[in-house]
């Protein structure tokens, strides 16, 4: 046993759960495997130096976190083109039964670790997204609001061959009064758990933004999949949250895949971010591009790992990595650590790391047009992830990132 | 041992490297690592009590902790039973500390360093040439000018003698202690021979000091210890190089080299390792760098079976540099993994490490490094530049580093590149009437010679060598 034991979580938790939902028999069967699976799972693995661990997920007291009856959300979820499928999972289960049968946890293994062991035992919300062969859709988009102690979300994307499609997801803290009434207050705890499959030719664009309040810890695994040809591009913005673990992953499985990693974050007073991006390089011809930039200012901490991992069939490979984070504050903190595993010669793959502050010069050329200081810093910090946002190729995407930053900087 | 291996041929240029001497000792530890072997070492080398209380307490330290076998990707070490290691080994030499004239060693000995060079290169104008076969230093000489500058350069056993109280006061105390890791700790506890450096205060050594080391003897281990001062303002380039011939059990190499840079003073140590590739090679190098102090570390990986080698600075005084270049070479079997280690824990420190390795034939190679900046340690700069050369797809190169940034006035930054050879570079060099072989040679001589350049022409010569011999007749 690697961590705590929840009281409050039994097999008979799980079967109301499931009860309630009215789901089928093979998914009761994958949450209780998940539930005996935490009995041996074990936390996500963090980076420990001598002297220094990098994220402290065993301080985390899952006991009084997690209340897994009594989980609610507001979600909202619209669709430009009836096309495609976007639906709770308790709605499609009648049409969509088999697909999703045939897809859930194919992915991303629910027992991977303890947390998405949890996870998936636990979930209650989330959405599933099915985009038929041949079908192009834009503007998909899952806002979320959670409104209980703790929230699990699961989500399943299934693009078929030649498909195209753009997913924004958003979640963020419901109205804390109304929380507070209900007896919630205090530490929250929200998970998330999101897997594609992209089929041949595919064209998946995923978008995640988390903006939850300061009282709240947050686990995402997001994990993708390609087949030939296809392309999967993840944007994944962190903003909120007391702690943030956030894992984008995709196996480029398919010959001539290829996949982007987009990341942005911006922590202010204490936040800690742990941030990582792996993508694995297993089939001939296939190209990865993982960009990341964040801000800290205050005491705010982050942790970056980004893993390009080249397998021994993975002929023709490009990949590539940059990380860039940005101190406003001589109290933050910033650790990274981007990592390169290559077992194919005929591999072009580069890394970069940078970690530093706000140009002197720079700032010395805008005040000596005096614009103050104040403004030139901020006008700085909005460029400096210029960058990244032209890499979101949604407006409204982009609009609200752009917003949380200009929050933050005032 | 055969005898056979005695009369190859001196032309034979790989024998150069991999030739064997009849073990003739005078005394050998029994097997495995007990109290009472640690008792005997160090009543044989006849030590104060301090060294012996510091060896049982080290040796403590190394029963309790654990094999470190949870790093990402590290080299498996689960072949190494330290049981299985002869831990001191003293050759049949009269003279406890050495003799000072290279006539007066027995044949055998002088024969084996002469294949590799050793009173060449002395004639070469080196200031001064330790040699260790086995565990004792057999050979000292240092120029008389230095000695009467007050330089010190010995072996390690001697100067615990006769320099007592700085030895007491440097040797694994505040630089490497034996709690810093089992393999230091094991050091700690059975280290045997090495050399001591001193060079006083505003004193510049201008000739490279050098010292060579050399297995000998299967199942043996070598634990040498080496213990660099540089005063305030001083200045001294340290050079150790190390082969083994071939044996078939596994020998065990767990150095410890700590460097004390004093304010202004400037330190360069730099070592071109090529154990033969049955050898674990785990040491532990360490530099403490006072105010404006500069650390320089060149290391060359050729050999070994499996390295784990992370030479580290502190950057403690304000406005220390540290400069790291290594190269790692892997073969067939082999398992280099290497990097640099840096912590500024002062304003206005400085460091920049450079990275070039080459994997072929099924070697691994890894850049695993560590940068910390501590808070408060502002203005401070580092840089990281990692290349990777493939050969083929058998090979894995990775490149594991990690940043710890707790200060904001800093600028830091990390660069990694991995490709293959070029066939373009290649088709060029053939269609100017160089073979495949000798293409991917020149190739690989002007990768890592940005490094080469640093070194010292001897071993600057002695690492192309070896790179060549690598490279012969396993290209296709």
């Amino acid at each position: 046993m690697s961590t705590q034991a929840i009281e409050s979580l039994s097999e008979d938790t799980v079967r109301r759960i499931a009860d309630e939902r009215d789901e089928p028999e093979w998914l009761l069967e994958t949450r209780l495997n998940a539930l005996s699976a935490l009995e041996t799972a074990e936390l996500p693995d963090v980076i420990q130096t001598p002297g220094r661990r990098w994220t402290d997920l065993e301080a985390l007291d899952f006991e009084s976190l997690v209340d897994p009856l009594n989980q609610s959300d507001a979600t909202e979820r619209t669709v430009g083109d009836d096309e495609v499928v976007v639906l709770p999972f308790t709605e499609a289960f009648d049409e969509y039964g088999d697909v999703i049968e045939a897809n859930f946890g194919s992915v991303l293994d629910p027992e991977h670790n303890y947390l998405t062991a949890l996870s998936v035992a636990l979930f209650t919300t989330g959405t599933f997204v099915y985009v038929p062969e041949g079908v192009d859709v834009e503007d998909v988009t899952v806002r979320a609001e959670m409104n209980s102690r703790s929230l699990f979300s699961q989500t399943l994307v299934v693009a078929e061959e030649s498909s195209s499609v753009t997913i924004l997801e958003s979640i963020e803290s419901g109205d804390s009064e109304a929380a507070a009434s209900e007896g919630v207050d205090g530490d929250r705890y929200f998970s998330n758990l999101v897997e594609i499959a992209a089929g041949e030719n595919a064209n998946v664009q995923f978008g995640s933004l988390q903006n939850l309040d300061d009282d709240s810890y947050t686990y995402s695994l997001k994990r993708g999949v390609t087949d030939t040809y296809a392309t999967l591009d993840w944007i994944e913005s962190n903003f909120g949250s007391k702690l943030t673990r956030s894992d984008v992953e995709t196996e480029l499985n398919g010959d001539g895949s290829e996949s982007q990693i987009v990341g942005t974050f911006f922590g202010t007073e204490d936040q800690h971010f742990d941030i990582n991006a792996r993508v694995w390089h297993q089939a001939e011809h296939t190209t990865a591009d993982l960009v990341t930039r964040g801000v800290l200012d205050d005491v705010a901490r982050s942790v970056y790992e980004g893993v390009q991992d080249v397998g021994n069939d993975a002929w023709n490979t490009s990949s590539y990595q940059r990380e860039n984070t940005l101190m406003l504050s001589d109290d933050a903190e910033a650790d990274a650590s981007p990592k390169l595993i290559i077992h194919n010669h005929d591999t072009e793959a580069s890394h970069s790391a940078t970690v530093g502050q706000v140009d002197a010069e720079d700032l010395f050329y805008l005040e000596s047009r005096s614009i103050d200081s104040h403004t030139a810093r901020n006008m700085l910090v909005e460029g400096f992830f210029v960058p990244v946002l032209e890499e979101i190729a949604v407006d409204e995407f982009r609009d609200d990132v752009e917003e949380l930053v200009f929050e933050r900087l005032q | 041992m055969s005898s056979q291996q005695d009369e190859l041929k001196e032309t034979d240029t790989e024998a150069r490297f991999e030739f064997k001497k009849e073990e003739k000792s005078a005394f050998q530890t029994e097997k495995g690592l007990t109290e009472e072997t640690v008792r005997v070492i160090s009543e044989d080398k006849d030590e104060p009590e301090w060294m012996l209380e510091r060896r049982l307490r080290a040796l403590e330290q190394f029963q309790e902790m654990p094999m470190p076998t949870d790093w990402p990707g590290q080299p498996d070490l689960s072949e190494v039973d330290v049981d299985e290691i002869i831990p001191y080994i003293r050759p049949d030499v009269d003279v406890r500390a050495g003799v000072d004239d290279w006539t007066e060693l027995p044949d055998e000995i002088k024969d084996t360093f002469d294949k590799l060079g050793i009173p060449e290169a002395e004639k070469n104008a080196l200031s001064g040439v330790g040699a260790q076969y086995e565990s004792e230093v057999v050979y000292q000489n240092m120029q008389e000018r230095w000695e009467e500058k007050g330089v010190i350069f010995c072996n390690m056993d001697e100067a615990v003698q006769e320099h007592e109280e700085l030895v007491r006061e440097h040797f694994m105390t505040k630089c490497v202690p034996p709690s810093d890791n089992k393999f230091a700790a094991l050091h700690g506890a059975i280290w045997s021979g090495g050399s001591f450096v001193y060079v006083p205060e505003n004193t510049t050594v201008d000739m490279p000091v050098q010292a060579y080391f050399r297995m000998n003897s299967e199942g043996m281990g070598q634990f040498e210890h080496t213990l660099i001062i540089a005063e305030e303002g001083s200045e001294v380039h340290y050079i150790e190089g190390c082969s083994a011939p071939k044996y078939s059990a596994f020998n065990l190499h767990s150095g410890g080299v700590e460097v004390f840079v004093g304010e202004d003073a400037h330190v360069q140590y730099s070592t071109v390792q090529n154990w033969s590739k049955n050898t674990y090679n785990l040491n532990t190098k360490r530099a403490i760098a006072e105010k404006g102090g500069r650390m320089e570390w060149i290391s060359g990986s050729m050999g070994s079976k499996a390295t784990m080698l992370y030479p580290s600075t502190i950057l403690k005084g304000r406005g220390a540099s540290d400069n790291h270049i290594t190269i790692a070479f892997a073969g067939e079997g082999q398992d280099i993994d290497t990097g640099a280690k840096v912590y500024h824990n002062a304003p206005n420190t400085k460091s920049t490490v450079e990275s070039k390795s080459i994997a072929k034939d099924g070697g691994r190679t890894n850049y695993r490094g560590l940068i910390h900046i501590a808070d408060g340690a502002e203005n401070s700069s580092t840089a990281v530049e990692c290349d990777a050369l493939m050969f083929d797809n058998e090979s894995t190169s990775d490149t594991m580093p990690y940043m710890e940034i707790n200060e904001s006035k800093v600028d830091v930054a990390h660069e990694a590149t991995v490709g293959k050879i070029g066939d373009e570079d290649i088709f060029y060099l053939q269609s100017r009437g160089l073979d495949d072989d000798d293409a991917k040679q020149m190739i690989v001589s002007g990768f890592i010679e940005p490094i080469t350049e640093e070194l010292p022409i001897e071993y600057a010569v002695e690492l192309n060598r070896l790179v060549e011999l690598e490279m012969e007749g396993s290209l296709g």
